[in-house]
């Protein structure tokens, strides 16, 4: 290229260099593909070389062109096609496999390949015709975003000056060489409004006035790009993807300034950064734009690449000068700033790459343009790495002020596999993690401030609740502790100590102290370090405790981490997160033996209700399970399912759990139990097993709470349920049914003339909320529970061998409407369709996903199976009808702003409703615990009826305590049985000593050894759940799930990981001794070793 | 003209590579010269620039795989710099080795988005499978194995560098099945 002497012919080379690149796109076809690190990374060269090799083959003429990253890196490799005068066609993860196809048919075929295409790369040209695939832009992906920084990125060749010229390159220095004032630029960049994209988020416009007035000469230019936060990589992608414009935002840096020298200091870690970099300089110096009299304006400019070694704390500019001067990078205190007394003690002027890559934007549309992007103080558009737990890990450029979830959810895609936000990390090590809460934060520099956490340079991780937030701010701090340069005390010593005091709480070694000592540290960190990296090193850790104390303090006091992510408190995952803590991975070792008796035994310690809740829960323990991330996770529900079931007929009798003299002591004292669901039943085993006499009162008909009379048959067949309750009688609790607090006897009764020491409260959550809209009392409308109690009923009745009573709900050929997405409503559901309803439809406000009972997956897609309709983002208005109802007004919904827990609040979309015509209407939106019969100030209640609890399950009245659903609002049957365990041991300590003290029910470890070679079953896939055929489901209460047989489970169960060996090595535990596999693996009886040993159990 | 001289490297105990004594690493280890030609026309290059001191050390480095003591005091000696100062910056930054390393860089990253991914479970096996503790070189010198903090390719978490090639999107046993194949 001829050095350019004049601006004019800079001009014409431009002019020349779009309309060439014009031609290109009318007549050329050609294939673009990804070169990034990225690219590169997922194997972009082995694409470009299958590509060349098939074109050779086809004898296809077209051209292969690389480039840099668009930012969609979850889909590298990216190659884009275009068949000339078309826009181009991006696909997504090209492998070479893939090439010949796309040869095949994009090319020579000329129909693009749909099922792997994202999207066609819209051109602002009006000659280049759209196809018919949808547009990049149009897509989420991209339609919420906007692009200055990286608006080259991913569409020119880094390597040719020609493609950035072809854009338009160049012209702002143009503009500025030939129309501008030095200090009209610098007015210019102060109109614009941008603040400095590095963090810190100073006014790029007065920095360089600040720089341009100093006194001394030469001087300096430097671009920051030793962009050393982990998880981030914005600047990067730009300086590879497109390093002119960062060249050339340089070049008008220096020219506004008056420099005459730049150094751009890039981390080592990034060598093709480097590498394009010091091309593009080549290039520019070739061309006439650096070096002497540029463009003939008596300007000089030269721009030297410095690369660092590696030293996160050079990214703070007095550390990165004295690390080009070749020193040490330490920082010193400012004042004197930088641009008074910076490199070599010469006026500098530092700015992040992004700052410069948006500069000749700035120029060539005006600073107006920019400062109507984005927010009034945050102007412009915001670059982040958007990485972790999302599912389009990528690069964005977002205009500023964009609510912080519709980055995570919207562009980014969500959370993957389902899993729940939990929180999102900004500013990388020295930022801070903001929680769902805060998802309708405005992003920008001083709306995340006040949230808590920080812009920073462009980092955003996204965590989901299998993350720690204790381990991950401890995580943060090593990484900044082991940064700090150590010059100054607070730093070096402060990080070293906090680090110190997080991993004695990870560790479980940790005490409440260490929350005041980490306070305490951090304050004194923060006002006294001498740069920034000493003053946001405790950022991380004092975001987690601002928003996550909780879960601290579950580490300190409980020992216990319930993402399972600590390893020291983690035995096993499935342990762990399993509300009742029961010993999973030894029970699955028991059946892996067959040994089924002594597995159920320790599943009995901790849950009673093993037959239950193998069919009925909602195994948390799967979520959770490790082998899930190799390929399916170990069917712990089925095989809990077959275990128990094995025992259907041998009658048991819980033992006595403490000493024959304790329990003497005990049985002169009588409990009362009100309500005998899951909560109450176990609260009143466990009573019963450390000696006490206890009565259960329960008003219906029949014990069992919801899972009798909610649960319907063909989940929950009632045989089974009615043995396990027998288990609590065996024990000797007396269950009296019938028998209603409030109606037959009052607490006061209970407490005085009837003589117990204490009550446990265990009434559940079963009174309906109302949809409180017109006509909702009209007849044809029943609530869910009253539905699903008559029908529960019968089951009960005829279980019991009396013949079936007529109170079953006649919807015989009506179209039903059930409203509401959790459980109950599913249940409804799917019941109507069994009792003969002619048509099923459920009516949801929020989206699908959003479904409560989308924790079982299972269950909605036996829904769908079985013919339910569901309508989404609809709210019901009005019920229509005269006498009975005819039908339900609809009213649209569109998903605003996100509530605390993470998901989009629906509200009126317009005024478009619809009617849905029905002659039965069952709302099923939710229940709270009946407390109408609690004289008004005898308890105190919680807003939703629940009833107020110290850490003891104590109510506001003393010997009077509550559990389940009635404290914690409806949730699952092992959470109620989790908290009869508790609130039994709580009983248990306040009638012996009158104190309330938090409640721990320990059971003994048990350590089971490994029988099978894992080996054998690394590639056994997960046991086929078998259900009865949808067309036998019909008008039939029958148990859908069919169950495993025992050879499948036991072979489902040496599946099993066994992280509890591994837990057992970490801990420097003896592991139990290995037990040879007999022949007949799955014999009742064999020789195998059960060590067991006191510890606590989780 | 090529100098050509030997250095005996002093062992320690820090050194050496886990669960292999210092005594038991090879005798070529003991013994290393080294070619100064190409340094001298490094400190040719970079003759009379300001801030050099970094740039010099890098090409040092590219050129002798680490910076060996002896080398350090050949740059002093040329290029009128303290060494106490070339020491300063070598162990300030950590781009710089002052030990010999393997030679297949193995280097993990362990950076915040590798870590949500599983980066540990990456680390732990190529530790076990290698007998190698993170930043240890191997007693054959054909591994070293480091644990970096971030290499800006957190789209494809978790990754690894192995000789400059990124590994993306890694399972533990792809990984130690890469390294066992090499050279």
């Amino acid at each position: 290229m001829p050095s350019l002497k004049t601006i004019a012919e800079l001009r014409q080379l431009v002019e020349a260099a779009q309309c060439a690149a014009r031609v290109r796109a009318r007549t050329g076809t050609i294939i673009t593909i990804g070169m990034g690190t990225c690219g590169i990374a997922a194997g972009a060269r082995e694409t470009l070389a299958a590509f060349q090799e098939e074109l050779k083959r086809l004898k296809v003429d077209a051209e292969l062109a690389s480039t840099g990253c668009i930012g969609v890196c979850v889909k590298e490799p990216l190659v884009d096609i275009q068949l000339p005068g078309l826009s181009r066609v991006l696909y997504a993860n090209v492998g070479p496999e893939m090439v010949k196809t796309l040869v095949e048919q994009h090319l020579v075929g000329r129909t693009p390949v749909r099922q792997w295409l994202i999207g066609s790369l819209s051109s602002e040209d009006g000659d280049i015709r759209a196809g018919c695939e949808p547009q990049l832009r149009d897509l989420p992906l991209f339609s919420k975003q906007q692009r200055i920084a990286m608006r080259n990125c991913g569409i020119i060749d880094p390597e040719r000056i020609d493609d950035y010229l072809g854009r338009g390159g160049y012209l702002a220095l143009a503009r500025v060489l030939g129309e501008m004032t030095s200090d009209a630029v610098i007015a210019e960049m102060k109109a614009s409004g941008l603040r400095g994209r590095g963090g810190a988020g100073f006014l790029t416009g007065q920095k360089w006035e600040f720089c341009r007035k100093a006194t001394g000469s030469p001087k300096y230019v430097v671009c920051n790009a030793d962009e050393g936060d982990p998880g981030a990589f914005m600047d990067r992608s730009i300086l590879e993807s497109d390093p002119h414009s960062v060249v050339e935002g340089m070049i008008i840096a220096a020219f506004a300034i008056g420099a005459s020298q730049g150094f751009i200091y890039c981390r080592e870690e990034y060598p093709m950064a480097i590498a394009r970099l010091q091309m593009a300089i080549a290039q520019a110096r070739e061309a006439g734009l650096l070096g002497e009299n540029i463009l003939g304006r008596g300007f000089g400019f030269n721009v030297e690449l410095k690369e660092g070694a590696g030293a996160f704390v050079c990214g703070e500019e007095t550390a990165l000068i004295a690390s080009i001067e070749g020193k040490r990078g330490e920082p010193r205190p400012r004042p004197p700033f930088p641009v008074q007394s910076g490199l070599w003690g010469k006026p500098t002027n530092i700015n992040n790459v992004k700052s410069y890559a948006m500069t000749p934007s700035i120029m060539t549309k005006g600073a107006g343009w920019f400062a109507g992007i984005g927010t009034p103080k945050s102007a412009g558009t915001a670059v982040f790495a958007l990485t972790g737990k999302v599912n389009h890990t990528g690069l964005i450029e977002v205009p500023m002020g964009i609510p912080l979830g519709d980055i995570i959810f919207d562009i980014g895609g969500g959370i993957p596999k389902g899993k729940a936000f939990k929180a999102v990390q900004t500013g990388g090590p020295l930022g801070g993690c903001l929680p769902a809460s805060c998802l309708n934060t405005p992003v920008d520099f001083d709306s995340l401030q006040a949230a808590g956490a920080v812009m920073g340079s462009g980092g955003m991780i996204v965590v989901d609740d299998d993350t720690c937030m204790v381990e991950l701010a401890k995580y943060f701090l090593q990484f900044a502790a082991a940064e700090s340069c150590g010059k100054c005390v607070p730093c070096r010593v402060g990080g070293q100590r906090l680090l110190e005091a997080l991993t004695r709480i990870t560790d479980g070694q940790g005490v409440r102290k260490d929350l005041e000592v980490i306070r305490e540290i951090s304050a004194q960190m923060m006002s006294n370090s001498l740069c920034g990296l000493g003053q946001r090193t405790p950022g991380p850790v004092m975001a987690a405790l601002r928003f996550f104390e909780e879960e601290f303090i579950t580490h300190i006091d409980e020992k216990l981490c319930k993402s399972g992510q600590c390893k020291a408190l983690v035995r096993a995952r499935c342990v762990n997160t399993c509300p009742a803590g029961v010993d999973t991975p030894a029970y699955l070792a028991l059946v892996a033996q067959g040994r089924f008796a002594e597995g159920l035994e320790i599943h009995r310690q901790r849950n009673p209700f093993a037959m239950v809740c193998g069919r009925a829960c909602p195994a948390f323990c799967e979520s959770k399970c490790r082998r899930g991330e190799i390929d399916e996770p170990i069917a712990v529900r089925l095989i809990k399912r077959f275990m128990a079931d094995q025992a259907y007929d041998k009658p048991w009798t819980p033992p006595v759990i403490v000493s024959e003299q304790e329990a003497r002591v005990a049985s002169k004292q009588r409990v009362a139990v009100i309500g005998s669901g899951p909560a109450g039943l176990t609260a009143a085993l466990r009573l019963a097993q450390r000696g006490y006499r206890v009565t259960v009162y329960e008003k219906m008909a029949f014990p069992g709470g919801m899972m009798s009379w909610a649960i319907p048959e063909y989940r929950l067949p009632r045989k089974e349920l009615f043995a396990e309750i027998d288990n609590v009688r065996r024990a000797g609790v007396d269950i009296q049914c019938g028998l209603a607090i409030g109606k037959d006897f009052t607490l006061d009764q209970l407490m005085g003339p009837m003589g117990f020491a204490a009550v446990v409260l265990a009434i559940g959550a079963h009174r309906s909320r109302r949809l409180n809209i017109p006509g909702d009392g009209m007849e044809g409308v029943m609530d869910g529970i009253e539905f699903l109690y008559r029908v529960a009923e019968d089951a009960s009745v005829r279980a019991m061998g009396l013949p079936s009573n007529e109170a079953l709900p006649d919807v015989r050929g009506k179209r039903v409407a059930v409203v509401g997405g959790g459980d109950v409503a599913i249940d409804v559901a799917r019941t109507s369709l069994r009792l003969g309803a002619r048509e099923v439809h459920v009516i949801y406000r929020r989206q699908g996903d959003d479904m409560p009972a989308a924790h079982l997956p299972e269950e909605i897609a036996a829904a769908r199976d079985e013919g339910i309709r569901f309508h989404t983002l609809v709210n019901p208005v009005e019920v229509l009808g005269f006498e009975a109802v005819t039908g339900i007004r609809l009213q649209q919904q569109r998903l605003a702003e996100f509530d605390d827990t993470a998901r989009r609040k629906p509200v009126p979309h317009g005024g478009e409703s619809y009617v849905l015509n029905c002659e039965m209407l069952i709302p099923a939106i939710g229940q709270m615990p009946d407390v109408t019969w609690l004289p008004k100030g005898a308890l105190q209640v919680e807003r939703g009826d629940t009833f107020t609890i110290g850490e003891a399950f104590n109510t506001s009245r003393p010997g009077v305590f509550a559990a389940g659903d009635a404290v914690s609002g409806p949730a699952t049957i092992v959470e109620a049985v989790a908290h009869g365990n508790l609130v039994a041991v709580a009983v248990d300590h306040w009638v012996r000593t009158g104190e309330f003290v938090k409640p721990q029910y320990i059971t003994p470890r048990v350590d089971v050894g490994q029988v099978v070679d894992f080996q054998d079953y690394a590639g056994v896939h997960r046991a086929a759940n078998h259900r009865l055929p949808v067309i036998q489901r019909e008008g039939s209460f029958a148990e859908v799930e069919q169950g495993l047989d025992e050879a499948a489970a036991c072979q489902e169960a040496r599946r099993c990981l066994r992280c509890d060996l591994e837990w057992l090595d970490l801990m420097k535990l003896p592991r139990p001794p290995k037990c040879p596999e007999g022949a007949k693996p799955c014999l009742q009886e064999e020789s195998a070793a059960v060590s067991s040993s006191t510890e606590a159990g989780r | 003209m090529v100098t050509a001289f030997s250095d005996v490297r002093q062992s320690s105990a820090a050194a050496g590579p886990p669960g292999a004594g210092s005594d038991s690493a090879p005798n070529s280890a003991a013994q290393e010269t080294f070619d100064l030609a190409p340094l001298k026309r490094v400190l040719e290059e970079f003759k009379g620039r300001p801030g050099a001191v970094i740039p010099i050390l890098q090409r040092t480095q590219d050129i002798y795989g680490y910076l060996p003591r002896p080398i350090l005091r050949e740059i002093s000696r040329r290029a009128r710099i303290p060494l106490n100062q070339l020491y300063g910056v070598a162990t300030f930054y950590a781009q710089f080795h002052l030990e010999r390393r393997g030679r297949h860089l193995v280097r993990i990253c362990d950076g915040t988005a590798c870590h949500v991914r599983g980066a540990a479970k990456n680390i732990e096996a190529v530790s076990n499978s290698l007998n190698l503790a993170p930043g240890s070189t191997s007693a054959d010198y054909k591994y070293t194995l480091e644990i970096v903090y971030c290499l800006g390719s957190c789209g494809l978490a978790p990754i690894a560098v192995v000789d400059d090639k990124v590994c993306g999107r890694l399972h533990a046993d792809e990984l130690v099945g890469r390294l066992e194949h090499l050279e």
